[in-house]
């Protein structure tokens, strides 16, 4: 009995429960990425170019806002160079992305290539946010999400450079189910975590970048302006608190006060010199 | 042929430069232990990053014309307040973009 749950685990009964589960997780994502997909598809088919090249750029590159860029660059007729540094430059928030998943992905095992490949914002979102289901394996779980992920973003790029501007579908505003993904997993993150202050920074550094820094740019400016706050708030944190202890002990144990008293003008001394 | 060969170039360029800065973080902290200063704001950058996220989605509404932003912040709000309340996400999300698509396409907002 007490090895059911394993051996659940390694059959097809519970895999196709995962895979079930991971889908239901990432359905959001299939209504938000065939619509984006097709936009790229339809972009790329009016340049001129075969639909085979939609497919392999989502399958390859598959990263949204830099595919979109791609189509500008390739109709503005740009250089190697020119691809390589824009791409760099606009997909380098991803880094962050990485910094932040070392520890979910080490021992995820021979996945972990194709999940670090398929790390697109709505990815990231989901697989910080949502809780493997119990008793299930993390790999096989982040693995499905991510490639049912992968797999929409091919299809509604094919389709929509397939169908080119044959279809006649009123998808405007479908496109802000994503907006609203990313509304609830922040949600999700205040009810899982005690910590405010990262939001604080969001709204501080988001709201800045949004006035100051053009759309393309916006969102690595706001993240790398976010994480300098985080730190900055860090530093701050452990040079103020031993004070702050002591200023507490000094307040409540009559009996400490006179060796915290002895103690604060050693600890002023020190920040001093800071 | 050669235009066929050369878009297959640009898309490898595209398809390395993109998978670089993904793997940057895992090639650089892979053998040696990250910093202690980035576990402790590690576990600070998800909810940092997911509400940029959000406010990323705004980066091209037009604040200062008709309707001023108005459908996004309001099935924002509206989509917040449902899953504050019910904690449902499929019922929140797609509450909220049936709501959105509804403003936009009907132009609800239009005496705005």
């Amino acid at each position: 009995m007490a090895g059911n749950g394993k051996d659940k685990q390694e059959t097809g009964e519970g895999n196709k429960e995962l895979f079930l589960s991971a889908f239901k997780t990432t359905i959001p994502v299939l209504l938000g990425y065939i619509p984006l997909g097709m936009a790229f598809g339809f972009l790329l088919d009016g340049a001129g170019y075969h639909w085979i090249y939609a497919f392999l750029m989502s399958l390859f590159v598959y990263a949204g806002s830099g595919q979109f860029l791609a189509v500008a660059l390739l109709a503005a007729g740009a250089g190697l160079t020119e691809f390589a540094i824009a791409t760099l430059l606009l997909n380098l928030r991803h880094a962050f992305y990485g910094l932040s998943l070392l520890e979910k992905f080490s021992g995820v095992g021979k996945v972990k290539p194709y999940l670090i490949f398929a790390l697109t914002d709505e990815t990231y979102a989901l697989l910080t946010t949502t809780d493997v289901p119990r008793g299930s394996s993390k790999s096989g779980f982040y693995f499905y999400i991510a490639a049912l992920d992968h797999f929409y973003w091919i299809s509604g790029s094919v389709l929509g450079a397939v169908l080119g501007s044959v279809l006649e579908l009123n998808l405007e505003g479908m496109g802000f189910v994503l907006t609203a993904l990313f509304v609830v997993l922040t949600i999700e993150q205040y009810f899982n975590s005690e910590a405010r202050f990262p939001f604080i920074a969001a709204v501080g550094a988001g709201t800045f970048s949004l006035i100051f820094f053009n759309p393309d740019n916006m969102l690595l400016a706001s993240i790398i302006l976010g994480t300098l706050i985080l730190l900055a708030r860090e530093k701050s944190m452990q040079k103020t608190q031993p004070t702050q202890r002591a200023w507490r002990a000094l307040q409540t144990e009559p009996e400490t006060r006179a060796i915290n008293a002895s103690v604060q003008p050693a600890e002023d001394k020190t920040r001093r010199k800071d | 042929m050669l235009d066929s060969l050369h878009m297959l170039i640009t898309i490898a360029v595209i398809a390395l430069a993109t998978f670089a800065t993904r793997a940057l973080p895992f090639l650089f902290f892979g053998s040696r232990e990250p910093p202690a200063m980035l576990s402790i704001i590690e576990k600070n950058l998800p909810p940092m990053i997911l509400l940029l996220l959000v406010i990323y989605c705004l980066k091209d509404v037009q604040w200062f014309s008709a309707p001023y932003g108005i459908p996004e912040l309001f099935t924002i709000s509206v989509v917040a307040g449902l899953h504050f309340w019910k904690r449902n996400a499929m019922l929140s999300i797609f509450t909220g973009t049936g709501l959105y698509m509804l403003l936009v396409q009907l132009n609800v907002l239009s005496f705005l």
